[in-house]
């Protein structure tokens, strides 16, 4: 079966000679949710111009349904765009703007004004159907631009950072609403956004870009829990990342010899013995122990070479989470940020010395 | 503190400012309001009487002042400016709308069409009639001298337009092509209605310039004068006050031109909304 969108080997220079898009690669199923993610200028918002066709591709190829749409002028392609500022048309009413793109289909006047409107109250806009957009919320523009989008019923909508102009509360409920709506049609939805919790909630599978490269392609929690590259690691999560030499690997153990002695973890991707590797670790997985009441040849036991000693330098607490900053004997520091409960901070006083432990499947080992 | 001092310097300036633009017409109402025949420019006037008036329009005695020859000159003037007017807008849409991509040679047009509203009128008329000359075509007020009045009015109106485009935003071309509506649709029914109100800008410009203007068509106009120019014809005789009594004639022409321009202002956003809804059929 053909993927529902297909890019290979998606290239995107710019006339005056910088790469926006370097060999960009994906499939997508169809009814898929896929997030576009990354810093600014890494490219997200370019790739997903070419597809939509407002952007010329200066390499490689796209297909839609198996067909290639690379010349197809973004008017014959069966896709629609969402964009950050809505781009409503300020001189029609919210009907008339939905109905604009049914405009140029050959479809009778009653078929498409019934379409309109079951468009209109199916996102709960109907109320002001004959009233300007300007004077509108943003939650209602951004409805109207989903009516708009959606109405023509395209194989694929392209959203560009739609929910970025909108406050945290409501940015929430339309999250909600944006996925059940997507789920409810089953068509292909591509959303670019630069916040990492929007694409962790919302979407199947995350394309995580980076200076117009892809770094990984994974599902939210594989992203969350296996980082492939050093950069994804950074970006997703709040995670640990310790630099070393990858010494052994066996069994689905890798060791790492860093700073604080040599450490294990889960490896992913292709880190090779005697190469550099970074050690990853997640800032849920950290375990703190007193050390004062704690054996530690016990913990040994139980957490293999991942056990250090450290002194608390710096404790503050933030509502319900804790920033630590660990001083690691000679002259390392460690810091690590995480839930109250996790961390039993009565008994994290500063000064006072600790046993710092995680378990090796739960840190990953990458090149 | 700077404020107490500043202030009233700056409205006794702004005062004096609007006095000198707005002075000489004053005068020239005034006057156009003396008695005539005998009542020359001179001020104060020797009476008040409407006769200038009547006399524009033929209908007082005959006198040894002749009357303006404004008749056919007027409807040429209003025709030249109203071609001008639509060819000159057309043009800077189209060329604006150009601009917007950033294509090879874009700056060097760029100075080229601004060129046209730069060099010395004078200049460009007598350029104009020696090339007419050359080639033996005559020059008349709506060849030679249209010519000369686009070229002068296309980059007031394509300068305008430049402006607006450059506000304009152009992700909702971007949405409605997404949406399946081709360019060409695209531009009739989202661009042109957002930029309607700058292309009436473009037309008062091309108009009003065109409408008066005076060294361009001098030399280029050939024997069928426009109406400056036969105004100005008359000076060489006498000046009598027939001719402030045209002049505020024209004001108010011109005034009536603003005031359509603001209502038409006013109702553009109406007026873009029949536009997309006549394409609703």
């Amino acid at each position: 079966m053909r993927a529902d969108l297909e890019l290979i080997g998606v290239d995107k220079v710019y006339d005056n000679g910088t790469p926006a898009v370097i060999d960009f690669d994906l499939a997508v199923e169809k009814g898929e949710f896929i997030a576009f993610l990354g810093p600014s200028g890494c490219g997200k918002t370019t790739t997903l111009r070419m597809i939509a066709g407002f952007e010329a591709i200066s390499g490689g190829d796209i297909f839609i349904r198996g067909q290639r749409i690379n010349d197809l002028p973004p008017e014959r392609r069966p896709t629609s765009t969402i964009f950050q500022n809505y781009a409503l048309f300020p001189h029609m009413t919210v009907r008339e703007n939905v109905a604009f793109g049914l405009e140029v289909k050959r479809m009778p006047r009653a078929a498409r004004m019934a379409k309109v409107d079951a468009m209109l109250h199916t996102l709960g806009i109907a109320d002001v159907a004959d009233q300007r957009t300007e004077r509108l919320s943003g939650g209602q523009r951004q409805r109207i631009a989903l009516a708009r989008g959606l109405v023509v019923e395209p194989d694929i909508l392209l959203l560009d950072e739609p929910l970025g102009a909108l406050d945290a509360n409501l940015r929430r409920t339309i999250q909600a609403e944006l996925k059940l709506l997507q789920r409810n049609l089953g068509i292909t939805f591509v959303f670019v956004t630069h916040a990492q919790s929007e694409a962790l909630t919302m979407s199947d599978r995350i394309v995580v870009m980076n200076q117009g490269r892809i770094e990984q392609i994974a599902t939210p929690y594989e992203l969350y829990t296996r980082p492939r590259t050093g950069f994804v690691a950074q970006f997703i999560g709040r995670n640990t990342i310790l630099d070393g030499t990858l010494s052994s690997l066996a069994d689905g153990r890798a060791l790492v010899r860093t700073a604080f002695g040599p450490l294990a973890g889960t490896p992913h991707g292709t880190p090779a013995t005697g190469g550099a590797a970074k050690l990853v670790i997640p800032s849920e997985s950290f375990d703190l122990f007193p050390a004062a009441s704690t054996d530690a040849a016990r913990l040994r036991e139980t957490y293999g070479p991942n056990v250090l000693e450290g002194v608390v330098a710096q404790r503050d607490v933030v509502g319900h989470m804790v920033q630590l900053g660990l001083r690691i004997e000679p002259s390392h520091a460690l810091h690590l940020d995480g839930h109250v409960e996790q961390f039993h901070i009565d008994a994290l006083q500063p000064e006072s010395r600790v046993w710092i432990a995680w378990q090796a499947n739960e840190a990953t080992v990458i090149a | 503190m700077q404020g107490r001092v500043l202030k009233p310097v700056l409205a006794v300036y702004t005062g004096l400012f609007i006095l000198f633009l707005y002075a000489p017409f004053i005068v020239l109402g005034i006057l156009s309001f003396q008695i005539g025949p005998e009542g020359g420019p001179q001020f104060p006037i020797i009476a008040w009487s409407t006769y200038w008036y009547r006399h524009i329009f033929g209908l007082t005695p005959p006198s040894r002042i002749a009357p303006l020859p404004i008749g056919e000159s007027l409807i040429r003037s209003l025709t030249l400016a109203f071609m001008t007017t639509i060819v000159a807008t057309v043009l800077g849409v189209l060329s604006a709308q150009a601009f917007r991509a950033r294509f090879r040679g874009a700056g060097a047009a760029f100075y080229l069409i601004v060129l046209g509203m730069m060099v010395p009128g004078v200049l460009v008329g007598l350029g104009m009639a020696l090339v007419a000359n050359t080639f033996g075509v005559d020059r008349h007020w709506w060849s030679t001298a249209f010519v000369l009045h686009v070229v002068y009015t296309f980059p007031f109106a394509f300068l305008v337009m430049l402006a607006i485009f450059n506000r304009f935003d152009a992700s909702v071309e971007e949405a409605a092509w997404s949406l399946g509506v081709p360019p060409a649709r695209t531009f009739r029914t989202v661009t042109f209605p957002l930029i309607f109100p700058g292309v009436l800008s473009a037309m008062l410009f091309a108009f009003t310039l065109s409408y008066d203007e005076f060294s361009r068509t001098l030399f280029a106009s050939g024997r069928e004068l426009t109406l400056p120019l036969a105004i100005y014809g008359t000076f060489s005789v006498e000046i009598h006050p027939n001719i402030f009594a045209f002049g505020v004639l024209t004001t108010l022409f011109s005034l009536a031109l603003l005031a359509v321009y603001a209502i038409l202002m006013s109702a553009s956003v109406r007026r873009a909304r029949r536009v997309a809804i006549q394409e609703e059929t």
